[in-house]
């Protein structure tokens, strides 16, 4: 049974000395120290380098790959029902993608499928931490988060096999959907990063109508290295938006590994320089995930700003289904398949807790299966768009949409108009 | 009715939605306490509070992310530009975030991006562009460019309300050299419909913002001969109002067609081709472009005025295009 233990506060100089050379220490030190919360029960040391084999070049790992499997850190927040709830979800992720991967090799698929294999706790923990009235902008791996706010697995399967009924009515693919009434998800687009300032002005709406939320997205190891990641988390950092930004390090952006993305040794390191907290979480730890989350919300809501989480786990497929990830060395895959989140998780609630009896988790499987299967053939026998349905709604015509405060009508100050009086600028351009 | 210049009618009007409206904000670079750089928002900070008057980082697709993000929950926020020219480092966010989200998945995205574009005033490459035609290439965005303090005023009251995404570019050449009565109560100009400033039967000058001056110097100067040219002014770049270009050809069967953006992949051949597909049989001549040069926005003014179209030029082309 795993101790109860006090996440490690990790204190360190911006520095990562093994790669970095630095100047010897003032005679006087002046370092500053910051604080990184460590939720992490293991911090393996995995480097992933390109080396020359004959002919051709490929990645070579090195690090323990022989350590032991942690345990599930027990969660401060959640209840056993609760952990059971964030299981049901997860599992329901896994096997939906299971679905769409038949339903791929079926030749039903228009296009290519995207996984989130060994994510899955990641994504529905994370998204648990939201309430109802709050907002989440998920990646496309996130299909679990998606879950959990409320779409079904018939929505996604709609939308990868492009059919009329898919929430964006055949428009876009795979999780590239979203809702603005019901259950606030704001729909991906296929560049990285620029979800980080849409979800911190979602908040700043819900602000200026005299309220704070928590607003949650997420972005890879990959999409961490764009302009609008810094852009997004800064604007949200100094304008003090409750902004709960999951950095999923996961190891690989499509076929380049992190090391070749950033030179911190943990991204969570980035919040340092951003002025806001920053966590680093075992990704495939759902309890961990929960607490950080849980906690990133409530300081959101408290209106003291965004908190950057960053979630260590492994892609555990290709970039798609197209990609077979041959450029991974199979012993990383090896060492991350021994720390599936379903399979610990699962442990957890059966054997070490027993919150969940085998025959309890067996008809939760067996629901889990015969919802996917329900969901399957609604998704199969549902039409393909009409041609002509292609047409229409790229603009909002009159009467499509009322728009209005999602949470009250802002109320301002009365002030005195003053009089315009500052000096002209700019006007060398005349 | 007060007289307005240009800047003060774009600021009037953004002013009275701020008042009629309490979802309309302003969110830029240097729009608070220090006005704008053009002061378009002088005095809003005092008046709005920071809450509406946000200023920002300089980071373009922040601006514009935010702006989306807040009109997802029933805002209108009102994004300035400092300068139009910095629009391409929001170009993700603006054709592929804010653009396709309502034919995607059904979200509108009641914002409108606004700032100083255009020449003439020795700006050079990176202060002076026109980049319009990006966006009126872009399904889902509105393109507005005004060129009167009247149409100014109404028409960024017409894009605040709107609930669809609406770029509007301000002739910064324009900003304090023309003003007119612009009446003080409210009213809109609405999106999409261009107007005729000059009417005539001879020919037809197609234009927009700044360069509806010097189309209308050039009618002026050619009255005195007894040509009479007839003006239009688009107003709305995008959507075009195809009928109006279809009826003054049909009124003076000669067309010439004025922009200051570059020639190649400019407006100019779409409404050629609007032309072309609505009143074909009505033209007594080709149809001429006038435009500037395929080249940057050159810096020194010889080179500028070199640049840009001018009024002799039109003078000349449409001369020969009469006698045609």
């Amino acid at each position: 049974m795993p101790k109860k233990t006090k996440p490690k506060a990790r204190s360190h100089s911006n520095h990562r000395g093994s790669r970095t050379s630095r100047p010897a220490a003032p005679a006087v030190s002046s370092q500053r120290t910051y604080t990184i919360l460590d939720y992490r029960l293991e911090r393996p040391h995995i480097e992933l380098r390109q080396v020359r084999d004959g002919d051709s070049v490929r990645y070579q790992v090195s690090g323990d790959l022989s350590a032991p499997v942690p345990p599930i850190r027990d969660s401060k927040y959640l209840s056993p029902q609760q952990c059971i709830e964030i299981y049901r979800w997860m599992l329901l992720n896994r096997k939906m993608e299971a679905a769409l991967e038949n339903l791929y090799k079926q030749g039903k698929v228009v296009g290519g499928v995207y996984f989130g294999l060994g994510q899955e706790g990641c994504s529905c923990a994370s998204a648990y931490a939201l309430k109802p009235d709050e907002w989440l902008g998920p990646l496309i791996r996130n299909q679990g988060s998606l879950l959990v706010r409320g779409f079904s697995p018939r929505d996604i399967m709609m939308q990868y096999m492009a059919r009329a009924g898919s929430p964006t009515k055949g428009r876009d693919a795979s999780s590239h959907f979203g809702d603005i009434q019901n259950r606030n998800v704001v729909a991906p687009i296929s560049t990285l990063g620029d979800l980080i300032p849409v979800l911190a002005g979602v908040a700043l709406g819900a602000r200026l109508q005299g309220k704070n939320i928590a607003v949650m997205t997420y972005i890879g190891d990959g999409g961490q290295s764009t302009g609008v990641t810094y852009e997004g988390l800064n604007f949200a950092a100094v304008q003090n938006l409750g902004l709960v930004l999951f950095v999923e390090n996961n190891l690989w952006g499509y076929s380049t590994p992190a090391d070749m993305q950033f030179r911190v040794e943990d991204l969570a390191e980035r919040a340092i320089a951003y002025g806001i907290p920053g966590v680093i979480v075992d990704g495939t730890d759902p309890c961990q995930v929960y607490d950080a989350a849980h906690e990133a919300c409530e300081r959101a809501r408290r209106g003291e700003g965004p908190t950057l989480i960053e979630a260590k786990m492994m892609r555990m497929k290709g970039h798609a289904i197209h990609d077979a990830a041959e450029y991974v060395p199979k012993p990383l895959f090896d060492f991350w398949r021994k720390r599936d989140p379903m399979a610990r998780f699962e442990n957890y609630l059966v054997n070490v807790k027993k919150w969940l009896s085998r025959e309890e988790n067996e008809k939760l499987i067996a629901g889990v299966d015969s919802q996917l299967e329900a969901d399957r053939e609604f998704a199969v026998a549902s039409p393909m768009p009409t041609p002509e349905s292609a047409v229409g709604g790229t603009y909002c015509e009159p009467g499509c949409h009322e728009i209005k405060p999602k949470y009250a009508m802002p109320t301002f100050a009365e002030r005195k108009a003053p009089v315009a009086h500052r000096a002209e600028s700019a006007v060398h351009l005349k | 009715m007060p007289t307005l210049t240009y800047l003060e009618a774009i600021r009037q009007g953004i002013w009275e939605e701020m008042e009629r409206d309490p979802t309309v904000f302003c969110i830029g670079e240097d729009i608070g306490v220090y006005g704008g750089a053009f002061k378009v928002t002088d005095g809003f900070i005092d008046r709005f509070g920071p809450g509406r008057v946000i200023d920002t980082p300089i980071a373009e697709s922040a601006i514009v992310g935010a702006a989306f993000g807040a009109s997802l929950t029933g805002m209108r926020p009102v994004a300035e530009f400092q300068f139009m020219d910095f629009i391409g480092c929001a170009f993700n966010q603006i054709t592929n975030m804010v653009a396709k989200a309502h034919y995607r998945w059904g979200a509108p995205a009641p914002l409108v991006i606004r700032g100083p574009s255009g020449g003439n005033v020795h700006g050079g490459p990176f202060h002076s562009q026109n980049p319009e035609m990006y966006f009126v290439h872009t399904p889902g965005l509105k393109v507005v460019c005004p060129a009167t303090a009247y149409d100014a005023k109404g028409l960024i009251k017409a894009s605040i309300r709107d609930n669809n995404p609406v770029i509007f570019f301000e002739h910064k050449y324009l900003y304090r050299r023309i003003k007119e009565e612009v009446p003080a109560e409210d009213y809109i100009v609405p999106l999409g419909k261009a107007r005729v400033v000059r009417a005539g039967r001879d020919l037809s000058i197609i234009s927009y913002a700044a360069m509806i001056h010097v189309a209308l110097e050039a009618a002026e100067l050619l009255s005195k001969e007894g040509i009479e040219i007839e003006v239009l002014d688009l107003r709305t770049v995008s959507p075009l109002d195809r009928e109006a270009i279809a009826e003054t050809v049909r009124r003076t069967n000669k067309v010439l067609i004025l922009h200051e953006h570059a020639r190649t992949g400019g407006i100019a051949g779409e409404i050629s081709a609007i032309i072309n597909e609505e009143a074909f049989d009505s033209l007594d001549g080709p149809i001429v472009r006038l435009t500037s040069l395929d080249s940057p926005v050159p810096f020194s003014p010889p080179q500028e005025e070199y640049f840009l179209p001018q009024l002799s030029d039109v003078v000349r082309e449409a001369r020969k295009l009469l006698a045609y």
